[in-house]
């Protein structure tokens, strides 16, 4: 398989598109302004080519700020794209789609993959979603976009969730979730007095969430909400730790960027080393896969801005880019299997 | 989000009564009613985990404590080791210098018998000389005889030559000379026996110093004996030091051996504790595992209601 990425820093759909040669699937990832217009025309140049598309931005060895790109798969994939709408209440309304699309595709766990834009309630939708997509271990990566819309097969849709099955018809496929942080102390909480519908961390241990992380850092209301690039929080999930950011101090409480449940165990997490880590994560994926056709990755506006203050931005996406072809969303949050993560990065390589 | 809570129980039951589908709502607000629950006493089973392994932490940290007194006291050991193991320095020190004692004490003998030998040539060398001079004492006593003769000889001649009258003066001069020379002699002698005397006296004083030596120089080589003695005694004692050193090793190695079973025990006992914290560990990632269970569960039951709602909606 090949892929080709196309943007414009202007908004060009045209320009974005120039190259991009019978595409079988295609990714839109376009600004708020445009997005509507840019479905639209996209679904024009390119009819019945299934795609999704959601607002943000987007890179490649650059980053796309407000303009457009297109992320496209030809030679050798199969793909089938959908959405489940009414996600913030009951996508599980629209569940046999997905059903109808795994058995199109008709791939295994070694060779499929669904890729998801999401424009809320992620947590709930990645449940639904992994509630076909487990039985069958098939992965996922994906991530939130702007302004509660996304599209598919050129429609626009509001509290929905586009999702594309996309198979290597060449060879294999895996998933990766990048956390460039690790835990600070030996500090273990136990969750409680959550309002999992707004995200809000109430309790830690039976003590007010805001001044255990206070009392443990030192901040005060207003640099709780910059502390988090450094030390976020962490849910345990046996041996993965998927990263929750800090929104905003709720009262005593804690509003979170994803929900946190009651007995939801947390620890604290420190900023590692995130140049050693990227490289890492490099050396794993060149290690797994000798030869790879793409790598699209889900990379959170959180590290944007991390790698952006440290002036790293540049140099990842040219450390990425060793890897061969590879491009990305800027999400508000990252998928990766059924979790819904912040401050991390996924990504799905394609041999 | 949408989810029954289990204190609106009542106000919804009013709201769904007269749906077909209510039994199914009904079920679900059960399950809800349940989940909650079951998300209760897994929040308390993990304070109750957390609670063991803050404990079991308790008794590690103590383990370690105890341990860390063990290792303390396999250091004492070592320590009276080796300090045990400083004796035998301290003996062969000992041994070093009384052997270097020995030899400067043999040497020393060895030199007092050459002094003793020399002590004895010195002693005949005397009674040699004492018997030279009793030879010189016996010819000087001759010579005062043969001076006195001589002088008897002087007298007669002088006698003689003045019988002789004028011839007889000349001779009368020779055996005046004669009789002076006599005299002379008989000073001489006189003076040499005086000499003579004083040789004697000062010998018999030196033979005297000379015993004393001797006797002084006997003592002495006695000493060195004794000395000898007194060598072998430290000797002997360097080594009772030694055996001292023997016994304490002895006692260390039991004891080291007593500590080693210890060891062995607490490493043992170790590895169970590792045991019980990996099996703390895994109940506590199954405990996170389940929390994620949980949220999907949420996720999935809370859409229920609202199809439930739907379907009735679109019934009517």
């Amino acid at each position: 398989m090949r892929q080709f990425f196309g943007m414009s820093q202007s908004g060009n759909l045209a320009e974005a598109v120039r190259g991009m040669d019978r595409p079988q699937f295609i990714m839109l990832l376009s600004n708020q302004a445009q997005f509507e217009a840019h479905v639209k025309n996209l679904e024009e140049l390119y009819p019945g080519i299934p795609s999704i598309g959601c607002i943000g931005m987007s890179y490649q060895d650059r980053i796309v700020e407000s303009g457009v790109s297109v992320i496209a798969f030809s030679d050798g994939v199969a793909a089938a794209a959908n959405v489940l709408e009414e996600v913030s209440t009951v996508p599980v309304k629209y569940i046999e789609r997905l059903e109808r699309d795994l058995s199109k595709a008709g791939g295994s766990e070694r060779d499929t993959v669904c890729i998801d834009f999401c424009s809320g309630n992620d947590a709930c939708a990645l449940s639904t979603i992994y509630s076909v997509l487990g039985p069958r271990k098939i992965s996922l990566v994906g991530g939130t976009g702007e302004a509660g819309l996304v599209s598919a097969n050129g429609v626009v849709y509001q509290d929905a969730v586009a999702y594309a099955i996309v198979r290597n018809l060449h060879g294999r496929v895996k998933t990766y979730k990048e956390n460039i942080y690790h835990p600070l102390g030996d500090y273990r909480f136990i969750a409680s007095n959550t309002d999992r519908a707004n995200y809000i961390l109430g309790s830690l241990n039976g003590k007010p969430a805001k001044q255990v992380y206070q009392s443990i850092l030192h901040v005060t209301d207003q640099q709780i909400l910059t502390q988090t690039f450094k030390n976020p929080f962490g849910k345990i999930n046996g041996d993965d730790t998927c990263i929750i950011s800090i929104k905003e101090v709720n009262g005593n409480a804690l509003a979170c960027f994803r929900q946190v449940n009651d007995s939801d165990v947390l620890i604290l997490l420190e900023l590692g080393d995130f140049k050693a880590i990227t490289e890492e994560t490099i050396r794993r994926i060149s290690h797994d896969f000798p030869t790879r056709s793409a790598v699209f990755s889900v990379n959170c506006l959180f590290r944007y801005k991390l790698f952006t203050e440290h002036n790293y931005m540049q140099e990842y996406l040219k450390k990425m880019s060793a890897l061969g072809s590879h491009a990305g969303l800027v999400g508000y949050g990252e998928h990766y299997n059924n979790r819904f993560v912040n401050q991390s990065m996924t990504c799905v390589v394609f041999e | 989000m949408f989810f029954l809570k289990k204190g609106k129980k009542k106000p919804k039951q009013a709201q769904h009564s007269g749906s077909r589908l209510y039994p199914v709502l009904h079920v679900i607000d059960s399950l809800n009613d349940y989940k909650k629950d079951l998300i209760q006493k897994e929040v308390e089973s993990l304070w109750a985990l957390n609670s063991v392994e803050t404990s079991f932490s308790g008794v590690l940290s103590e383990a370690d404590h105890f341990q860390t007194h063990l290792q303390d006291l396999g250091n004492s050991f070592s320590n009276i080791s080796q300090a045990a193991g400083r004796f035998a320095d301290v003996r062969k020190a000992i041994s070093d210098t009384v052997s270097e004692a020995q030899d400067k004490v043999a040497e020393l003998k060895s030199t007092s018998m050459e002094v003793e030998k020399s002590y004895s040539e010195m002693e005949h060398t005397f009674e040699k000389l004492q018997s030279a001079v009793r030879d010189i004492q016996q010819c000087m006593g001759r010579i005062v005889s043969i001076a006195d003769q001589t002088n008897i000889l002087a007298i007669n001649a002088s006698i003689e030559a003045a019988r002789a009258g004028q011839e007889g003066k000349g001779f009368a001069v020779v055996a005046v000379k004669v009789r002076e020379l006599a005299e002379q002699i008989k000073d001489l002698t006189s003076e040499v026996d005086v000499g003579i005397h004083n040789v004697q006296s000062g010998a018999s004083q030196l033979s005297g110093s000379i015993q004393a030596s001797q006797e002084a120089l006997g003592h002495s080589l006695d000493t060195v004996n004794s000395t000898y003695e007194t060598f072998h005694k430290i000797t002997a004692a360097a080594d009772g030091a030694s055996s001292v050193q023997d016994e304490i090793s002895g006692v260390i190695s039991d004891s080291n051996h007593a500590l080693q079973l210890i060891y062995q025990f607490f490493h043992s006992i170790q590895k169970r504790y590792q045991e019980v914290v990996k099996h703390i560990e895994h109940a506590k990632k199954l405990g996170t595992t389940k929390s994620c269970m949980f949220e999907d569960i949420d996720n999935m039951m809370s859409q229920i209601p609202i199809i439930v709602k739907e379907a009735d909606a679109d019934q009517r």
